[in-house]
């Protein structure tokens, strides 16, 4: 037992490594696109703090979103409860609830064409079954 | 007798309802001492849905309108009685209580004075109440009720309340000896009131009494309210008056006020402070009735709904508040006083924390000073947690009325009316814990806690020192300022070296902005919640965000840690007998 809680551990540890060197690549690029935007250097370590940062912040958000669900009695993470999240700051905000609209509507589109699908469909398998029937009465 | 229900339905009508608390608390009975509070606040509650039902079912129909009415009236009055009294005294009729009773609404006035002290225009309708219950004394006591407030110069000394009173004595000797020149001036008016002050047998040693009983001497003169409109008549009649003899008086008058308030165990009297003297020292003849019925109105006004709002089921505080303002609080006033004279444990504290609460409640019937005023009473140090979703509602609903008032002007607001910037320093959890609290509940100043070093914050210590130099005028300038500049001064304080004034108004501004933002975040906590009112359950949200309430630190260990005994059994649910939870929830 002891050692399969030493094991997990060690798991856990190194997939947390894994997603911090996820988490520093990924800045890494971003930096690296800011840098020849704006025509700065980013040293390492300033990538590294920006990343170490990032990943403490994620910890954090996935805490609040927890409580967020948690606080409007529900045991799954929505939409409104990232953008309860994202209301600090205004920009973030907008652009939030604009993909959220986004997706609402793609979302809309798709059960629409569902819809008509399975319509079809149903036409179909009864037309089918009609048929199947007629042959079979004939 | 209501057995352990606890107060005394009178007359003919009430015998059914008494014969059902009897009914309900016989079973309470064998566990009265301890849990007694308790116990009469639930059997209050359910006797109360028993009054509430007995009018509308059984008696409407057998019996009158106007007793109906009537008794609507009383039980409405019993009601608010009985939840003030819920706190723990059970009204018995013993002589007792009935001079207690009479000593309430007796008019300040000596057997030497030919002239009564006035009654407003609320007290008639406030003593019938209280007279039924105490229906041998009090009855005297309604005659001399509407005279204007003429002379008063022993009545002057009244607004010493408190432990004045045996001041007021020996001032009243010296005043006795003047009596007789000021009496000759007022010439026949005053046979009649004469003649009815000869009536008020009970009434009439006030102040003598006061120092024979130092326990009566202690009560706080909760009175009446003022009726703005006749006192502000009565000083212009009695200032043309009395405006030779008045002025020996201004001296000893003009102490007076600021002893108390001194003395006064509420940290935040700033505003009695500022009003007292302003009002004593332009009349202090007619006004001391006058003013010591508004200070008295006021302080006891918030500090009686304060309990009874704290008692009151959740129905109840849009009753008692709508309106009433003056009734109720006279009614509250006197079962208060009754309580406090006989030293209930948990009802002063209780009374200053629950404060918050009835500041909530209170919001909107009371002036925006009066509230502050109560807010800043009240919070203190005491950061209070909502007792219970019904005053948070209160708050919340009352709320966008008050948004763009600053902290403890929108007190009765949600508890977050003071917005500031966001948290900087979680590091100092007791000040931090107040903060929350205390903007949770009230607008009331928030301590500086953000900018504050970490330092242990002692609530009642830091209070004290800046009390001391509190200027009374200033508090009445802003409102919106008043709260914040407290702090700020707070601030100075644990600074422990000078600082510019400069730098004095970035503090106020970076707490304003913090504790706007803190509103708005629960606010949207609230929303998030699909709610329109803030709970404690957005307030322990907030706090987890901001990380004093963790997974191995809950909401109830830092209520435990931090706050009086007090709030604890206000704030934290407790199973108590007779399958009852307090408070509800």
């Amino acid at each position: 037992m002891e050692e399969d809680d030493g094991a997990e551990e060690q798991q856990r540890f190194s997939y947390r490594q894994r997603l911090k060197a996820a988490v520093h690549y990924t800045v890494g690029c971003l930096c690296e696109e800011v840098a020849l935007d704006k025509e700065i250097q980013f040293s390492k370590q300033a990538i590294a703090a920006i990343s170490e940062v990032t990943f403490r912040q994620c910890e954090n958000f996935a805490k609040d979103l927890e409580m967020f669900a948690r606080h409007a009695k529900r045991s799954t993470i929505n939409t409104e409860d990232v953008k309860l999240l994202a209301r600090r700051s205004n920009s973030l905000l907008k652009y939030i609830t604009e993909k959220n609209e986004e997706i609402a509507q793609f979302n809309l589109e798709r059960k629409a064409k569902k819809k008509k699908k399975s319509e079809d469909e149903n036409k179909n398998s009864t037309e089918q079954a009609e048929a199947g029937v007629v042959e079979s009465e004939n | 007798m209501g057995g352990a229900g606890g107060f005394w339905v009178p007359g003919p009508e009430g015998k059914g309802l008494q014969a059902k608390i009897s009914d309900e608390g016989s079973s309470l009975h064998p566990l009265l001492p301890p849990p007694c509070i308790i116990q009469s606040c639930w059997s209050l509650h359910r006797a109360q849905r028993a009054l509430l039902e007995t009018p509308s079912s059984r008696r409407l129909s057998s019996q009158t309108k106007t007793t109906a009415r009537r008794r609507s009236q009383r039980i409405r009055s019993i009601g608010k009685l009985a939840h003030v009294q819920a706190s723990g005294y059970l009204e018995e009729q013993t002589p007792r209580t009935l001079l207690k009773n009479i000593l309430l609404t007796a008019p300040e006035s000596s057997i030497v004075m030919p002239k009564s002290v006035v009654k407003p225009g609320p007290a008639p309708q406030v003593v019938q109440p209280s007279s039924r219950e105490s229906s041998r004394g009090s009855l005297e006591l309604q005659l001399p009720e509407l005279e204007p407030p003429t002379t008063l110069a022993p009545g002057l000394l009244a607004p010493g309340r408190r432990k004045q009173r045996l001041r007021l004595s020996v001032f009243q000797e010296g005043m006795d000896k003047g009596l007789p020149l000021s009496q000759e001036s007022r010439g026949n008016a005053d046979a009649s009131s004469l003649t009815s002050s000869l009536n008020l047998t009970f009434a009439t040693p006030l102040q003598p009494q006061s120092v024979q009983r130092p326990g009566l001497a202690r009560r706080p003169p909760t009175r009446r309210a003022v009726d703005v409109g006749a006192f502000l008549q009565d000083l212009r009649d009695t200032s043309l008056a009395l405006a030779p003899p008045g002025e020996s008086l201004t001296a000893p008058v003009a102490t007076l006020p600021t002893d108390t308030v001194l003395e006064d165990t509420q940290p935040f009297s700033q505003p009695l402070v500022g009003r007292s003297p302003s009002v004593h020292h332009s009349l202090p003849c007619p006004s001391h009735s006058g003013a010591e019925d508004a200070e008295r109105a006021v302080s006891h006004r918030t500090r009686s709904t304060g309990p009874r709002l704290q008692n009151n089921s959740p129905g109840k505080p849009a009753q008692l508040l709508a309106g009433k303002a003056e009734v109720d609080a006279l009614a509250m006033n006197f079962p208060n006083t009754s309580s406090s004279i006989f030293g209930e444990v948990g009802v002063e504290p209780l009374q200053d924390g629950v404060g918050g609460e009835a500041e909530e409640r209170t919001e909107k019937s009371l002036s925006m000073s009066k509230v502050k005023e109560a807010a800043r009473a009240r919070g203190s140090a005491r950061a209070q947690e909502p007792e219970g979703h019904t005053q948070v509602t209160e708050a919340e609903g009352s709320q966008g009325a008050i948004e763009t008032k600053e902290p403890e002007g929108s007190s009765g607001d949600c508890p977050t009316s003071s917005r500031r910037v966001s948290p900087e320093l979680a590091s100092s959890t007791p000040e931090f814990l107040q903060a929350k609290r205390i903007q949770g509940l009230e607008p009331a100043p928030p301590p500086s806690t953000a900018v504050l070093p970490s330092e242990p914050l002692e609530p009642l210590s830091a209070r004290l020192p800046p009390r001391a130099r509190t200027p009374g005028p200033k508090a009445c300038q802003n409102p919106y300022k008043t709260g914040l500049s407290h702090y700020a001064k707070l601030f100075s304080f644990y600074a422990k070296m000078p600082m510019e004034k400069k730098a004095l108004e970035m503090v106020e501004k970076c707490l304003d902005k913090y504790f706007q933002h803190l509103c708005d975040d629960l606010e949207m906590f609230a929303a998030h919640a699909g709610r329109k009112t803030v709970r404690p359950e957005d307030l322990e949200l907030l706090m987890r965000r901001q990380g004093l309430v963790t997974d191995q630190v809950s909401l109830h260990v830092l209520v435990e840690r931090h706050l009086p005994l007090e709030y604890r059994q206000l704030l934290i649910p407790c199973a108590f007998s007779g399958n009852s939870v307090f408070p509800a929830q």
